[in-house]
């Protein structure tokens, strides 16, 4: 775990709306350029998280820190230094991309022809120049995520909230984000994303905090994860399900004694732990092909964000979700 | 990416300069840049200059086509100087339902969570929106003076009291705003909307601006006589063609003080809510 | 999966009509559109007849009372407002997109929005006799005895259909509901004062008279004057030269506005 320098540090964070508690005694940090992904189903409880941490409202226990100023006591100070996206865009849609950036630049401080500076960078870096005089609502989906993430790049935040950022998005938009992410993290940005998919917060955190019903369920690296929910595993099945056992027989050493164990009389695949991914395939091909048996299939299986969270809560992602939304009233 | 090299970082020791979040220097600097948004979506939006233009204007022809001669027939002095406050004061009444449906719009779609998010003063985003009220108030009350003057109103009793003149519905808009706004923050149903359309009729046909006093039956007369929009009607008056003028301006001022102070608290604690709650 | 049904049902579109219809009006008592719909008809008679009264009764106007006189264009007001509703409620489904969701349901393209007009016909009823319960109030009276009370109804209820199948239109064309309802509030009053409901014509200036007079508002408001009768003798006969303008305008109206919704439904859901 890297020094915490001042990045995010929470500590026993609880939150409750009316009789449901949102989240219960959650406590991790964020370093400088680390990027921590929260992950979780909806409701878990990510969104509130964020929405504390970043000003937006107060927690009921626990005590929070964003760039070394608490959240409560010294607020003010937190605005200045954190950068908020939310799962939808926040922008004025009436205003063209050029504006809103301006808009963003002078509130945050910066002298007029500053930010009309600033923007013309931003719309440059981002690849927006050819619609900068468009009106925002008129933007593509993957360009108004951009474009909300460029304003609040004006002026240079010490910390970064991602809220789900790439919902939605088509698979281009979403590997611009990642690559964004990768520049924060070179710069030396604490970054907090939340998520719902286990690919994106594998492929763009150093670490995954799990959270459901508002308590953290895991916290470690990917790869610390899939290896406590049995990390990726080699399945294959025999064209005749009798030939279960002589498969086992041939696959020999690569077959460990728990997986043999777990074959029953009415086993029809054979499933291996494969810790170095495709050569474990191979090599159990190479077995098989010499054994001269017949198979249905032959795969590689990764464990999904329902395989983690089975491992990890014994609930499968999205059972027994009815917490209404934070504050929200239905008419 | 080059996106973050040579970013300028508003840290401490500028802040200090800057002054603080809560300092008036931001205050004033930021709703002016809020506002400056309003406005400029207020001039993209066709639909608002229609109804701070046209409409209004098609009103005032209308009362003069229709009740000018009768009214002037009693009154013994020109229609024109009740219809045209009247027509002022209707204008800032039915104009503020944009501002209404805005807010809760931008309540939620996010975007005035992102703005509670910045380093910006508390109070901006509210004090920008009534700024750009106010500025649509006294655009809205010179095009109807303007076509006012067009048939036939002047004024009578110097310049200061037509800055007055034109100050009145501007205040008054003001504190009909704040109600406007306080309704649309707590109640978010769209059925608002409509619901204030009865009420802005109400106020408009109950005021001396319309009839004279002495034209509504007697158990009446005095609900006409005091509410705030005869006030105005009356201050304007005698602003303008002579008559009373301290009193009913002073009960006006009143009113559209205690409106706003009624709402100013609701007011705060609404928007804040709005911004950190969809 | 138990999930899946085994058979289909073939929809029928009579009940369609019904659901979509109770889906519009089976809130509205919670949600207040039925206690707005009261005032504004409360609204409209307090507001035109308490200040106008003194100022307009006197014997030019040939009728028995300033009551009498005005409760037709009350009444108009009241259905008026009900299908700036019924606008508002068309724009804001084809902004929330529901339309589309519904095209693609097996249910025939012109449903929905006949449901929302029945649901317009709704309030416009709720107007109607509220209208007429506050003109009872002050004075109004039918004195053509029943039959033609129930055609002066019947009329009303037309013009509210053809105003609803107008707002409708003009709702689901524009893409901002609020706006909309803003736009129709001021031209209601504005129309209305302009017509012989709210004073004889010799009362208004030469120069507009022909105006008022050929006014749509006007040729409505003479019809119903003449189907609700007077006790004095200066109200219209019930004849086919003035109940005919008035039904000439609302068929008028509706034969212009169909094809047009028609059109612009299919286009823009």
């Amino acid at each position: 775990m890297s020094e915490s320098g001042n990045g995010v540090e929470v500590e026993g964070i609880g939150k409750s709306f009316g009789s449901v508690d949102a989240l219960r005694d959650i406590s991790f940090e964020v370093g400088r350029g680390e990027v921590v992904a929260l992950l979780g189903p909806n409701g878990a409880g990510k969104t509130t998280t964020v929405e504390i941490l970043s000003t937006l409202t107060r927690p009921d226990r626990g005590r929070a820190r964003v760039a070394g100023h608490d959240v409560v006591d010294d607020a003010a100070m937190v605005r200045r230094s954190i950068m908020l996206t939310g799962q939808h865009v926040a922008l004025d849609e009436m205003l063209t991309g050029y504006e809103n950036l301006v808009m963003f630049g002078r509130l945050q401080g910066l002298k007029k022809p500053e930010a009309k500076t600033r923007a013309r960078d931003l719309l440059r870096e981002f690849d927006l120049e050819h619609a900068a005089e468009r009106r925002v609502g008129t933007y593509s989906g993957g360009m108004r995520r951009r474009v909300d993430i460029a304003c609040g790049l004006v002026v240079r935040p010490e910390v970064v909230f991602l809220d789900e950022p790439t919902t939605g998005l088509d698979p281009r938009s979403r590997q611009a984000i990642w690559e964004l992410v990768a520049t924060f993290k070179d710069a030396g940005i604490a970054t907090l994303l939340t998520t719902q998919y286990l690919e994106e917060a594998d492929a763009l955190s150093d670490r995954i905090i799990v959270i459901d019903h508002g308590t953290i369920v895991a916290q470690g690296t990917a790869d610390d994860l899939k290896e406590r929910t049995g990390g990726t595993f080699c399945e294959i099945v025999p064209r005749d399900p009798a030939d279960v056992q002589a498969l086992a027989e041939a696959l020999g050493p690569l077959l460990p004694e728990f997986s043999r164990a777990a074959l029953t009389p009415d086993s029809d695949r054979v499933s291996l732990p494969a810790p170095e991914g495709p050569r474990t395939l191979t090599a159990a091909l190479a077995r098989l092909s010499a054994a001269d048996i017949e198979l249905a299939d032959i795969a590689l299986r990764r464990p999904s964000l329902d395989d983690v969270f089975l491992a990890l809560t014994g609930n499968a992602v999205g059972a027994n979700r009815a917490e209404p939304a934070a504050g929200e009233v239905f008419s | 990416m080059a996106v973050l090299e040579g970013v300028p970082v508003v840290g401490a020791a500028e802040a200090e300069l800057a002054g603080s979040e809560n300092s008036l220097r931001s205050l004033l600097s930021q709703t002016a840049v809020l506002t400056g948004r309003l406005l400029l979506r207020s001039v993209r939006s066709p639909m608002t200059l229609v109804h701070a233009v046209l409409l209004p204007v098609a009103f005032l022809l209308t009362l003069k086509v229709v009740f000018g001669d009768s009214i002037t027939a009693i009154t013994g002095e020109n229609a024109l100087y009740r219809s045209v406050p009247l027509v002022a004061l209707l204008a800032t009444m039915s104009g503020s339902t944009t501002g209404m449906v805005g807010i809760n719009a931008e309540r939620f779609d996010g975007f005035l969570a992102r703005m509670w998010s910045l380093p910006i003063h508390r109070g901006a985003g509210l004090l920008s929106r009534l700024g750009a009220e106010t500025v649509r108030l006294v655009f809205t009350t010179l095009v109807v003076l303007g076509t006012g003057m067009a048939l036939g109103f002047r004024f009578h009793q110097g310049v200061g009291a037509a800055v007055l003149w034109v100050a009145i519905p501007v205040i008054f808009g003001v504190a009909f705003a704040a109600v406007a706004t306080t309704v649309a923050l707590y109640w978010r149903k769209t059925v608002m909307v409509e619901a204030m359309q009865p009420v802005i009729i109400l106020g408009a046909t109950f005021c001396t601006g319309f009839v004279p006093v002495d034209r509504y039956p007697d158990w009446v007369q005095p609900v006409v006589r005091y509410q705030p929009m005869s006030l105005a009607v009356d201050a304007m008056r005698g602003l303008s063609v002579g008559g009373p003028v301290l009193s009913p301006m002073i009960s006006t001022l009143i009113w559209c003080a205690a409106i706003f102070a009624v709402c100013l608290v609701p007011l705060l604690v609404g928007y804040r809510r709005a911004s950190t709650s969809r | 999966m138990t999930a899946l049904t085994l058979t289909r049902p073939i929809p029928s579109g009579t009940q369609q009509w019904w659901v979509l219809t109770a889906r519009l009006i089976a809130p509205t008592l919670r949600n207040g559109e039925v206690a707005v719909g009261v005032a504004v008809s409360v609204a409209a008679t307090a507001s035109l007849y308490i200040p106008l009264n003194r100022l307009m009764d006197g014997p030019d106007l040939q009728m028995s009372s300033y009551a009498q006189y005005l409760v037709p264009l009350i009444v108009l007001q009241a259905i008026a407002f009900a299908s700036i509703s019924t606008a508002f409620r068309a724009a804001t489904d084809s902004v929330q997109g529901i339309n589309r969701r519904f095209q693609s349901l097996p249910i025939a393209s012109l449903t929905p929005l006949a449901a929302r007009i029945t649901a317009a016909l709704y309030r416009c009823v709720i107007g109607l006799v509220v209208a007429l319960a506050a003109g009872y109030v002050i004075g109004f009276r039918f004195h053509r005895g029943l039959w033609y009370a129930a055609v002066f109804c019947l009329l009303t209820l037309l013009i509210g259909l053809a105003l609803a199948l107008l707002g409708d239109t003009l709702g689901t064309k524009s893409r901002d509901p609020a706006a909309t309802a803003q736009w129709l509030l001021l031209p209601q009053l504005i129309f209305g004062f302009l017509s012989v409901g709210i004073q004889p014509l010799h009362r208004f200036p030469e120069w507009i008279r022909p105006v008022v007079d050929n006014q749509p508002i006007s040729r409505l408001v003479y019809a119903l004057q003449a189907l609700a009768g007077d006790s004095a003798g200066g109200v219209p006969p019930v004849t086919w030269s003035v109940i005919g303008p008035a039904l000439a305008w609302t068929v008028g109206i509706m034969a212009v506005t169909l094809p047009w919704a028609v059109v612009v439904y299919r286009r823009r859901t």
